[in-house]
């Protein structure tokens, strides 16, 4: 039995069970109307307090897991969404907050909006609502989390494809 | 503290707007009053600045806003809207320009502060504003193409991309 092997299945492990126990998120508004972001903030606050779930808002992108994102993306807020994005170390993940943040909603079609997030950057979980209620928002990191559990093997490297992304329905 | 009295608020701003006529009937090529408590007030572009001074110099309200508005492709004329507001009183001055190079002259001067409302001017309507203090892109992406004015009905439409 190859020892390394067994070592880094190992701290692989560790590495997914921290993550799924502690899952640290970036806030981005790439042009939202700040109405997701309000939902966003009952969520973090102790209203909702996702935070005795772990569930952390991280203000450097360098050391989040996930990126929260809400609203169209626009086109001066493009350029930084991508590199907020490439700040994050892998494996990342990007939940999608909000209808506009998934096709763009009212703003779509608009001269300064390039669409919605996944134009820009691949999107994991699109949790939709106009804003959706702090219960969707969670129930979004839960699907993120339990895709991760899921997955048997660690997230490769290459950046998931939006196509296989989890729909979730908002309850309100 | 008592309520106001609505036949004294009615006499205020009449009074107001008695004074805002008195202030600019020189300058006026017409004066409409499209609603209770609203002047407008049409000027050529050469008679703005000094109508302006003499709104400032009067101490008659204060600039709200600066509107520009594309009255159709076919009339070849914009038009600039430039609101002064005084208790329920509002003011604008109307002023419109050709479509092919349109000028105005900048009242930052007077009022410091219409730098912002000139900058937009510029960039959504693609109207000089001469003298103005920084004509520099504020507000429009970075990409975002030389020559193309969001805000003009000619304006390049975008395509939305709702899918299916």
């Amino acid at each position: 039995m190859n020892l390394d092997k067994v070592f880094t299945d190992a701290l692989d492990q560790v590495k997914l069970w921290a993550r799924l126990n502690s899952p640290w998120a970036v806030h981005f508004n790439s042009g939202s109307c700040n109405g997701c972001d309000i939902e966003i903030l009952a969520t973090l606050t102790p209203r909702y307090d996702v935070e005795r779930f772990g569930i952390k808002l991280q203000g450097s992108p360098r050391h989040a897991d996930v990126l929260i994102c809400t609203g169209p993306v626009t086109r001066q807020a493009r350029e930084r969404l991508l590199r907020v994005y490439e700040q994050m170390p892998e494996p990342k993940f990007v939940i999608a907050v909000g209808s506009c943040g998934i096709s763009g909603g009212v703003f779509d079609g608009c001269y300064n909006v390039v669409g919605c997030i996944d134009k820009v950057i691949p999107v994991d979980v699109y949790v939709p609502g106009c804003p959706p209620r702090p219960e969707a928002i969670i129930d979004g990191v839960v699907k993120l989390l339990g895709k991760l559990q899921g997955a048997a093997a660690p997230k490769p490297a290459a950046a998931p494809e939006s196509s296989k992304a989890e729909v979730v329905h908002d309850p309100a | 503290m008592t309520p106001l009295d609505p036949n004294q608020v009615k006499e205020r701003s009449e009074a107001l707007l008695q004074s805002a006529k008195t202030v600019l009937g020189s300058w006026a090529a017409a004066i409409a009053a499209p609603a209770p408590n609203r002047i407008d007030v049409t000027l050529t572009p050469d008679d703005l600045e000094r109508a302006v001074s003499t709104l400032v110099t009067a101490r008659w309200g204060y600039l709200a806003a600066i509107t520009g508005l594309d009255i159709g492709v076919t009339s070849g004329m914009l038009e600039v809207l430039y609101h002064f507001c005084s208790d329920a009183v509002i003011v604008t001055l109307r002023v419109q320009i050709p479509r092919e190079n349109p000028a105005v002259p900048s009242i930052c001067d007077k009022i410091p502060y219409a730098d912002l409302y000139e900058r937009e001017l510029m960039e959504m309507f693609g109207i000089t504003v001469t003298n103005t203090p920084s004509p520099t892109r504020l507000f429009v992406a970075e990409d975002w193409p030389e020559g193309v004015f969001p805000l003009r009905k000619d304006a390049p439409v975008q395509e939305p991309t709702i899918r299916a």
